[in-house]
């Protein structure tokens, strides 16, 4: 397919993008003639699934594409610009791989997206017309930017090899594209944002300013929580495909190259995670200061156990990354000297998953639940949050040090200050400890408030501190380090790969849980206190039925992760044919 | 290889049916339902009527996401069981009568603040709880009963309602 000239390459995707976009304008056009008149309160019920849960699958599954071909293509510029400085032909090529990944992911992105663009106005017409009446112009500016971003994605994938020697300028539309994609969620994000947030509009929803109405509350941590989440689902992806073709591989040298390709998408994920609470912390603030009903609702009212199921869910990809990273040991010449210490650490993070789902705090909350109802003081339960904080950060803590450990273990420090070195990373690691768990048994004893405002930001805090800390010491102290031996990559078991897999079907679930939470904070409202959901759907469903809902949301997803993976294999032969042939 | 990608399949399936247990076994599965509007008869008894407040403020008026039922440490607004008795205190301080106190507690929460609390609570009468005048009456005619004698009654009450309601539009 790299065969293809640059012209015809840009020239397909845009004809692409044309064709789906028209057919949705036809169809919609279509529809809207055949389709009995809507509800008079502005509604179409689809039939058997219902119009919620409808737009709900097709929404999130948008979102997920949206998510990958966002985020993919920020590292693969860092990936391609790293490669290029340092003339490291293996990181050009793992570049080259995320961006034909995100590059096919497109075309999958936009039926998807046209397939919501029918549906919405079909099924919801009244709440479109409104959004269209307030946000109507950043629609229009939406497409065009959509445009360009396929010119530019289609340039860049096509142009990887012809413009090999000018490695400078291929970087510089790679940022272009990152640019076009930024925008692209900046627009969405103040869609969701004024739904949420509103802002700019009289109380009977009518128009007074634009801007404000873009520029919401929620629009700008939305917009960042999301261009962090995208990178670090994009490298969960990216991982997901490097299991895929290592455990299809046919050759050692495969095996080497994906094996390196699924841990250092891991990493970055699991690197970029570490951002996330910060910054999802910064959106809370906002929705608090929107309405602080909306957020102790979000928090500790109806959605209070959906944090629970969070916790397990992170737990759980932290349970992965460790045991992925244990036996990545293996492969590290003098590795096994470390053995015993990652033993402990997995005990550390089995004891903080251990926490999370002490049986005694659930049957007590629930006990607690039933007898109050879902109005809860939001107290009690918040309570239940001061220790699994406490525990997400100790085992964050736990797998940042399996991580440093896995990195230095093929490594021999020759500085004369070793010893202190390891004295000075002890205390660190046993200071930090002590302090996020001695502020975590204090948090027990201060109103909510201040652990919310004060003591968490100071835990999480600590923790940073901590890493960074730890990683400086570590790049002096190793800094020209004997190297016993260089890894072997691609001598991994086979389970290895399905910890990967695991990964990233945790936060795809995650993903698809905590969208539903996002939207579900709106409650009955389409655009919170200005325009009612008057429609028979208009509730929460219970936990059980969200969760059905967001396992066939993955499971589709990963359906069609795979057909992609599936076609870049095809795709790859046809090309090694021809050439052969 | 081939049972290599099964056993990728299968990890997938099975991870989404284990989080999906967990959705349905382990976490409460009530639904949360938008509120109806609630009708309230001219000449309803006062018992009646306070029956009607307190399904409110546990419902649809919401107030129990701030609220705790008895004083608690760290509570982030007034408790309830009380609040009669506390309100009428406040009232007496300002020189209005209780009736006034209290409806310019929920349709003008950030005119008189309660000591030691902070200026969070939105006028009840506007989105998203959007009460109604006669739901508003219900709502103060129990808090009135936590603590103190209820004197307020539908719909003889509307008229110091709207009177608050009015000077709250002008400020
Ligand atoms: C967002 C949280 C929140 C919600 C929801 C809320 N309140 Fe409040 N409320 C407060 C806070 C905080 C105070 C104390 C500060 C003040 O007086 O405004 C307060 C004060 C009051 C007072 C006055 C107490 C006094 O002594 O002056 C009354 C009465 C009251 N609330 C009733 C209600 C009712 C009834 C509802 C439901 C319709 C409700 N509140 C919903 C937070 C809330």
């Amino acid at each position: 397919m790299a065969e293809k000239s640059i012209k015809q390459g840009v020239i397909k995707g845009i004809i692409k993008l044309t064709v789906i976009l028209g057919a949705s304008f036809v169809l919609l056009f279509m529809f809207r003639k055949m389709l009995p008149a809507p509800t008079e309160d502005g509604y179409r019920l689809l039939p058997v699934i219902g119009s919620r849960v409808w737009v709900w699958i097709v929404a999130q599954l948008h979102l997920n594409f949206a998510a990958f071909v966002l985020g993919v293509p920020i590292f693969a510029v860092t990936m391609e610009f790293l490669g290029w400085r340092r003339s490291d032909e293996r990181l050009d090529r793992i570049a080259y791989d995320f961006t034909k990944l995100f590059t096919l992911a497109y075309t999958l992105t936009a039926l998807l997206g046209a397939v919501l663009m029918v549906s919405l106005p079909l099924l919801y017409p009244k709440f479109i017309d409104h959004m269209m009446k307030i946000l109507g112009p950043t629609w229009w500016v939406y497409i065009l930017v959509m445009y360009g971003e396929v010119f530019v994605c289609y340039y860049y994938f096509y142009s990887w090899k012809r413009m090999k020697d000018r490695k400078g300028i291929h970087v510089l539309i790679g940022v272009l594209l990152n640019v076009m994609g930024i925008l692209m969620l900046l627009i969405t994000s103040s869609w969701v944002g004024y739904m949420t947030t509103p802002g700019g509009v009289s109380e009977t929803g009518e128009l007074v300013n634009r801007w404000q109405a873009i520029k919401t509350y929620m629009w700008i941590p939305l917009s960042l929580h999301r261009l962090v989440a995208n990178v670090v689902f994009g490298a969960g992806i990216a991982a997901a495909y490097a299991a895929f073709r290592f455990i299809t591989a046919r050759s050692d040298d495969e095996r080497a190259y994906y094996d390196w390709m699924g841990y250092t998408s891991a990493m970055i994920a699991i690197g970029f995670s570490l951002i996330l609470p910060g910054i999802g912390y910064l959106l809370g603030v906002e929705i608090y200061a929107f309405n602080e009903q909306m957020g102790i609702q979000l928090m500790g009212g109806f959605f209070a156990w959906l944090w629970v199921m969070q916790a397990i869910l992170i737990g759980a990809i932290l349970f992965a990354v460790n045991y992925y990273l244990w036996i990545s040991l293996n492969k590290m010449p003098g590795g096994q000297r470390y053995f015993k210490y990652v033993k402990f650490l997995f005990v550390v993070i089995f004891l903080g998953y251990a926490v999370w789902l002490t049986p005694h705090s659930v049957a007590l909350s629930l006990e607690e639940a039933r007898r109050i109802g879902s109005y809860h003081p939001a107290l009690g339960k918040l309570g239940v949050m001061a220790s699994k904080n406490t525990a997400v950060i100790i085992s964050y803590l736990a797998t940042f040090i399996s991580f440093a450990i896995f990195r230095m273990s093929n490594k021999e420090p020759v500085v004369s200050w070793v010893k202190t070195g390891q004295l000075i990373r002890i205390l660190l690691i046993v200071g930090s400890s002590v302090a996020v768990l001695g502020l975590g048994v204090y948090s027990y004893m201060v109103p909510s408030v201040t652990r919310v405002k004060v003591l968490s930001p100071i835990q999480f805090g600590v923790f940073f501190l901590c890493i960074v800390a730890l990683y400086l010491l570590d790049s002096r102290m190793y800094k020209g380090a004997r190297i016993i031996g260089e890894p072997k990559w691609g001598k991994m078991p086979e389970r290895s790969q399905y910890a990967l897999i695991a990964i990233t079907v945790t936060f795809t679930w995650l993903m698809g849980m905590m969208g539903y939470m996002r939207a579900g904070g709106r409650q009955y409202w389409h655009v919170y206190g200005i325009m009612k959901d008057t429609s028979p759907e208009a509730y929460l469903p219970s936990h059980g039925t969200a969760s059905v809902i967001v396992t066939i949301v993955t499971v589709l997803f990963f359906l069609l992760v795979a057909f992609i993976f599936w076609s870049i294999m095809k795709l790859e032969r046809f090309s090694e044919q021809r050439r052969a042939g | 290889m081939k049972s290599g990608v099964l056993k990728l399949i299968l990890v997938v399936i099975g991870l989404n049916l284990f989080f999906t247990y967990i959705g349905l076994d382990f976490l409460p599965q009530s639904e949360s339902h938008p509120p109806r509007e609630i009708k309230i008869q001219e000449g309803i008894s006062q018992d009646d009527l306070i029956v009607i407040g307190e399904k409110i403020v546990f419902g649809k008026g919401q107030c129990m996401v701030c609220h705790p039922m008895n004083a608690e440490t760290g509570m982030r607004a007034p408790a309830i069981a009380t609040i009669g008795r506390d309100t009428k205190e406040h009232a007496k301080k300002e020189g209005i009568s209780h009736e006034e106190y209290l409806f310019d507690a929920l349709v003008n929460p950030s005119k008189h603040i309660a000591e030691g609390f902070d200026d969070i609570m939105s006028p009840a009468h506007k989105p998203p709880t959007s009460l109604s005048e006669g739901e508003l009456i219900a709502v103060a005619a129990y808090l009135q009963s936590r603590g103190e004698r209820v004197t307020i009654s539908y719909p003889e009450s509307l008229s110091i309602l709207k009177e608050v309601m009015k000077k709250e539009g002008g400020s």
